[in-house]
């Protein structure tokens, strides 16, 4: 019997290795992520895995994230989320140039929360941040980013995710016109997604209030249909602040529908995210068969004030874990395992590989039936031998085995 | 596409839940007619049996789309999901309650901010409520027959759900506050609440139409 392993020598609880192919698909989905961020001319940063605990401020953050301390006894986070550090480093690094910063990122986060409850204490977020511009163009512009990268990722809008687009500012500014005495406990409670209580709330107030406090938050409905809107500025009547959040839905929803149809966008009144943090459009992403959201995000308008640099901000952030998990099956890269301890051996891999052939070289001299199993140990289709006048290519589960020039190989092996 | 699904809490309030779900005419027939399988499909829909306190579990991951589930059990375990509609049935209280004898020794103590020892199947509701007042509380956590540990000095008061008070009365517990009142909630994914809105939101229409006549 095996020795039973120490603990010591498990991953941490939330914590795991990533092995082939599943470290594969992780790390190519981030690169055509970041590919389609570049497009959009999205330049990528890097923020330290360690932050002050000042930096963030947000209690369920704070509370959530992995703490230590430096050697002068300063108390120091695990980023738990990637938007503040980056806000930090705008304000501290960019103030010479002009906004707005177009940045993006595709770093581990890590939360201590939801260990125990199926999810990840490290997980990988991939986003942007657009700063310094209050252009409802921008938000527009960040929403169609994110739905470029999930349809160029093999994911249909509509049937494979949808978009739910909110704008925390319409609620809220009904509720400081028509109920500022209630106003901060009914956007808690609807931050806590808690229908019940606002409903609870509203019974203090006269009727026609009270049914704009229920109903706002329930109209939900595709954005190509047009009566969601209209059944919000009806329940929104002359509140200025109110309509000013609805005229900038509908500025984004124009900008969104120029570049192509609004399939998969949904509109939700009661979406307004974090407690008290975005400040205008708010949106989540999910995918069908998902639980969870794969993406979200909005705009933020207060976080910069923070780090003294009063800036308008919007942005989004993919979990690319759940990304992944919810993109349809592609077929892996091919991989030929190149058997042989020779010189000859060694001169064909490198031959192979000028031609754009994967070749893993086993140096050593290995029978067939061996070099098979081997081969699809390591996922590779094919094994293949050095042999006068080019390389034997057997296919890795059996098959014929043929003699091909080097550079008939890639024609062989890459369909 | 397949129906909801929808998780149904055994116990207590499954019964509540059956006809909150039937005023909605959803098929629930199949669930009172054999009481031992755990997954029932009837007419598209999908309905799982399982403990109350997992109901939030399913709801939260998205293994069920909507679930029934107690406020008391939402407040304790504070899932990340949508509570859409209080279905009025199912009420009972949190309380603080003690021993009648003792029951001024453990105001004193509470008054006088020392460290009391609470027994209780909700520790975080407790732990929350003593914090609340500003006092001290050594909550330990047990999974059954709570109203024991007061008994046999395992805890000087327990923090416990009552719908009539009768437990309590039989074993010479008294109710010394009010925490939280609970009803039965309707509870929804957040991802089902919007991908799969029409159903879910026909699902609360026909509730609010037909649900009060019959809760």
């Amino acid at each position: 019997m095996r020795e039973k392993t120490p603990r010591k020598f498990s991953t941490t609880p939330g914590t795991r290795d990533v092995l082939p192919p599943e470290s594969t698909r992780l790390l190519d989905a981030q690169a055509r992520v970041l590919a389609r961020f570049r497009l959009h001319g999205f330049r990528e940063v890097i923020t330290p895995a360690l932050e002050y605990s000042e930096v963030i401020e947000e209690p369920k953050l704070r509370d959530s994230a992995f703490k230590l301390f430096d050697p002068d006894n300063q108390m120091l986070l695990l980023r738990p989320e990637v938007t503040t550090p980056v806000a930090r480093l705008v304000a501290q690094r960019l103030r010479n140039s002009p906004p707005p910063y177009k940045l993006s990122y595709s770093l581990p986060v890590y939360r201590r929360a939801g260990v125990g409850r199926g999810q990840s204490a490290e997980f990988r977020q991939a986003g942007v941040e657009a700063v310094g511009s209050a252009s409802p163009g921008e938000d527009a512009g960040t929403i169609a980013l994110l739905v470029d990268v999930l349809r160029t990722l093999g994911l249909r809008p509509g049937t494979d995710f949808a978009l739910v687009l909110g704008q925390a500012a319409f609620y809220r500014g009904y509720l400081k016109g028509a109920a500022p005495g209630v106003a901060p406990d009914v956007l808690a409670a609807l931050a806590d997604k808690d229908l019940v209580r606002v409903d609870e709330i509203s019974r203090t107030l006269q009727p026609e209030v009270a049914a704009s406090i229920r109903e706002i938050p329930r109209l939900v409905g595709p954005a190509a249909d047009g009566s969601v809107l209209e059944r919000a500025a009806g329940y929104a009547g002359r509140n200025e602040e109110a309509a000013a959040a609805l005229e900038n839905l509908r500025l984004i929803l124009d900008h969104l529908q120029a570049i192509g149809p609004l399939d998969g966008v949904m509109l939700d009144f009661g979406l307004i995210g974090r407690h008290d943090y975005y400040t205008g459009a708010v949106y989540e992403v999910y995918a069908s068969g998902l639980g969870f959201t794969v993406a979200n995000g909005g705009r933020y308008d207060n976080l910069l004030r923070r780090f003294g640099e009063p800036l308008p901000a919007t942005g989004f952030a993919i979990s690319l874990e759940r990304l992944v998990s919810a993109l349809p099956e592609r077929r892996a890269d091919p991989l030929v395992v190149l058997v042989g301890a020779s010189v000859e051996a060694t001169r064909a891999a490198s031959e192979l590989r000028d031609s754009h052939v994967p070749v893993l070289h086993l140096a050593e001299d290995l029978p067939p039936a061996q070099a098979a199993d081997y081969a699809r140990s390591v996922d590779a289709d094919w094994v293949c031998y050095p042999a006068p006048g080019g390389v034997k290519l057997a296919p890795a589960v059996g098959g014929e085995a043929e003699i091909l020039a080097p550079g008939a190989v890639a024609g062989r092996v890459i369909s | 596409m397949r129906g909801l699904r929808v998780a149904v809490p055994k116990g207590a309030i499954f019964e509540d839940a059956l006809a909150a779900l039937e005023s909605a005419g959803m098929p629930v027939g199949v669930l009172r007619d054999d009481g031992r399988r755990l997954l029932y499909r009837a007419d598209g829909a999908e309905f799982i049996m399982s403990r109350p306190s997992d109901v939030p579990v399913f709801v939260e991951h998205g293994a069920a789309d909507i679930g029934i589930v107690g406020k008391d059990v939402l407040d304790e375990q504070r899932p990340n999901v949508m509570e859409l509609r209080d279905l009025g049935t199912g009420a009972c209280q949190m309380v603080l309650a003690a021993p009648r004898t003792k029951v001024e020794e453990v105001r004193r103590s509470i008054d006088h901010a020392e460290v009391v020892r609470v027994g209780t199947k909700f520790p975080n509701v407790a732990r929350r409520y003593f914090e609340g007042m500003g006092r001290q509380a050594e909550v330990i956590e047990l999974h059954g027959s709570v109203e024991l540990a007061p008994l046999v000095g395992l805890a000087e008061c327990i923090v416990d759900l009552t719908a009539t008070g009768t437990t309590l009365r039989e074993n010479d517990l008294v109710v010394m506050d009010e925490i939280s009142s609970s009803t039965a909630r309707l509870i929804a994914n957040r991802g089902s609440y919007r991908l799969r809105h029409r159903e879910v939101a026909g699902l609360i229409e026909a509730m609010n139409r037909n649900g009060d006549r019959v809760g």
